[in-house]
């Protein structure tokens, strides 16, 4: 049969956007077509572009999230217009709270049609005012290489995020042999630090006793991880990370006393409860983090140091203030602190006995499966330079406590949204970023359900992402808060009848396999990992299972529960000594 | 605490609205908002805004700074408490 020759697509508005999107360096996008974008799905038909048909525009707009938090590069997203274009408003919103750099393209009706409630129209620009760095709603064909060099250049700019382009479809059908090449635009860095603000930062530091390094997502943002290990190693400060901040230090570097906050470390929580001085780097004071904010640090001066200027002094007032580059400050500091000061010396002797005093411990009693030790075996198995993708609930922070990281972008976690569902698309993003690296989602049972769907956009790509997916059959995080803080009334938390996990993995074409027992789990982790393809382990977990440690919301740090003090039979509630 | 809010912004769809509901969701209530385009000043709207709140009025202007259509935005403390 002879198959016709393919006609080539006019050189419309469409087809620029697609040479466009290549001149800017994409390479991969993620989307699902539909009506009002029909022209831009032609126009991929001669593009160099790889698309990824997902199975919900939200697993588009995820997937692109996690492109981009692996790569450090622009993750695009594509949907049509109406429901389309909703679908991604959670992926987008994610992106706006984690400051994850992103192209979001949405399809509109005709402009003629705009304001008419016509098929599928639907206010995106609108929307979506509150969680964009910015957005523009194209009405002609002209304007596309202005706004398409600005959405690239201010989602990548200072503080990263995303960025939507509504797009009417006769603008995509318009005649575009006039416009120019595209050539994207400059990406300016963040301005230097002043010389007057640095000095009153070293300052405060050689008069600290008991400084502490708060670290925290700006850091691998500011490409500033290798500063930041360099004046750490050379100053000898202890450093506590926040849940985006992980691996900024190395898992296991010495002066690490890890993450700090609601399910921190109690090392961590002690030393920022203790400190006399807060060295923030590219971080927020996020509640999580702080606690009741009133009674955080509160022995410490505040030196603050964020590539966003808005972030210093907004929920504690700093003494010391450091807009701009975040890299460069480093540098400056570790360039006046190229050895441990004395005068830190007991300081830096508590808190590394802190640290090994209170090291997690994996010898929990019990025949179930220990999630925490499962995770931190899962982490010594996989390769050093593993992604590990997660999603939000219990097992998150129990990978952010057991899960070793080498660097912040190996960790890929909906941070300040908290987004269920944002692990399998994400993983699935991150492998099209690190086509040669292993890529491991670890989720829960209600997480997983909420974009299972892209378990068959794994499946079609043949994408290698590992899935460890831990079952306590039911909303454990919720769970746990009615457990403690609501008097043990249970309120739809229960999943019991979740699907056969192993079974629906293998309708999708996936390798599965469950465990229960923990004498499975060495075995479990090998054989997964050692999986040529997609695979699934299902792992079932104790549904009683709590994570520890905990701050009850709205106290303060020092007030950390190793257990629940209403079961407590030998351990009254620890708070910190002062 | 009142404030007015002297903003000069690039005459784009949406500007208005995302100064007004910055200032909303960062706790400050609008009271007022006066201004035109300024055919002087390549048509860039030139508006005051007066918001009450009890929020330091300095993060406001910084987080409306950010906003890509403001091209100035100055705070003055007015006299008066909200209701």
């Amino acid at each position: 049969m002879n198959i016709p020759a393919q006609r080539s697509a006019p050189p419309n508005g469409a087809r620029w956007l697609t040479q466009a999107l290549e001149a800017e360096g994409v390479q991969t996008l993620f989307g699902y077509p539909g009506g009002t974008i029909m022209p831009f799905y032609d126009a991929l038909v001669d593009s160099r572009l790889k698309h990824v048909l997902v199975r919900h525009e939200q697993g588009a707009a995820l997937a692109a999230n996690g492109f981009a938090r692996a790569s450090g590069q622009v993750g695009v997203c594509i949907a049509t217009s109406g429901p389309g274009a909703s679908n991604l408003v959670t992926g987008i919103a994610d992106a706006m709270l984690d400051s994850v750099p992103m192209v979001c393209i949405t399809g509109q009706v005709a402009t003629p049609l705009l304001g008419t409630d016509a098929f599928q129209e639907l206010d995106v620009f609108g929307l979506t005012l509150p969680i964009v760095k910015h957005s523009w709603l194209v009405r002609s064909v002209d304007d596309l290489p202005r706004v398409v060099a600005e959405a690239f250049r201010v989602a990548r700019e200072g503080r990263p995020g995303p960025v939507l382009i509504d797009l009417p479809k006769d603008v995509q059908v318009a005649d575009a042999s006039h416009l120019p090449t595209h050539v994207p635009a400059a990406v300016q860095a963040p301005p230097a630090p002043q010389q007057q603000a640095i000095a009153e930062a070293i300052a405060a530091l050689a008069a600290a006793e008991k400084p502490v390094i708060y670290a925290g997502g700006g850091i691998a943002l500011g490409d500033a991880v290798q500063e930041l290990r360099s004046f750490a190693e050379a100053s000898g400060i202890p450093a506590v990370l926040t849940l985006r901040g992980l691996g900024a230090l190395p898992a296991g570097h010495p002066q690490s006393l890890g993450m700090l906050g609601m399910h921190g470390t109690r090392a961590a929580n002690m030393a920022t409860q203790e400190a006399d001085l807060l060295l923030v780097l590219g971080a927020r004071f996020d509640d999580r983090a702080t606690g009741k904010l009133a009674e955080f640090a509160p022995f410490a001066r505040v030196v603050h140091i964020d590539a966003d200027a808005y972030e210093i002094s907004k929920l504690r007032s700093a003494d010391v203030a450091v807009p701009g580059n975040v890299a460069q400050a480093i540098a400056a500091l570790h360039a006046a602190f190229p050895a441990p000061l004395a005068t830190h010396a007991a300081w830096r002797t508590r808190c590394a006995q802190n640290r090994e005093k209170f090291a997690p411990r994996y010898d929990a009693p019990g025949r179930h499966i220990y999630a925490p030790a499962l995770l931190k075996r899962l982490s010594e198995l996989a390769p050093a330079d593993a992604v590990i993708a997660c999603d939000v609930g219990q097992h998150q922070m129990w990978v952010a406590q057991h899960c070793r990281f080498n660097h912040p972008r190996n960790h890929l976690t909906s941070g300040a949204l908290g987004t269920m569902g944002f692990g399998l698309p994400a993983a699935m993003g991150a492998q099209f970023a690190c086509p040669d690296r292993t890529v491991v989602l670890v989720s829960g049972d209600g997480s997983f359900m909420m974009n299972v769907q892209e378990l068959t956009t794994i499946a079609r790509c043949r994408l290698p992402v590992k899935i460890v997916l831990l079952d306590n059959s039911s909303l454990g995080m919720v769970r746990q808060w009615q457990e403690l803080f609501f008097a043990e009334r249970y309120s739809e938390i229960d999943l019991s009848d979740n699907p056969d996990f192993v079974a629906l993995a293998k309708v999708f074409g996936i390798a599965a396999t469950r465990i229960d027992a923990r004498d499975d789990v060495e075995g479990g982790l090998a054989a997964l990992l050692a999986e040529p393809g997609p695979a699934l382990l299902h792992v079932a977990i104790d549904a009683r299972a709590n994570v520890w440690p905990l701050v009850p919301p709205n106290t303060a740090n020092s007030t950390m529960l190793e257990s629940n003090p209403a079961h407590a039979r030998q351990e009254a509630p620890n708070a910190i000594p002062a | 605490m009142q404030y007015r809010l002297d903003l000069v912004l690039h005459p784009a769809e949406g500007a208005l609205l995302r100064v007004i509901g910055m200032a909303e969701r960062r706790g400050f209530s609008p009271q007022a908002v006066h201004g035109a385009a300024d055919a002087t000043d390549q048509g860039r709207w030139h508006l005051q805004l007066v918001v009450d709140g009890d929020r330091p009025p300095e993060t406001l202007c910084r987080q409306i700074e950010k906003i890509y259509d403001c091209v100035s935005v100055k705070v003055t403390a007015l006299q008066g408490v909200a209701a």
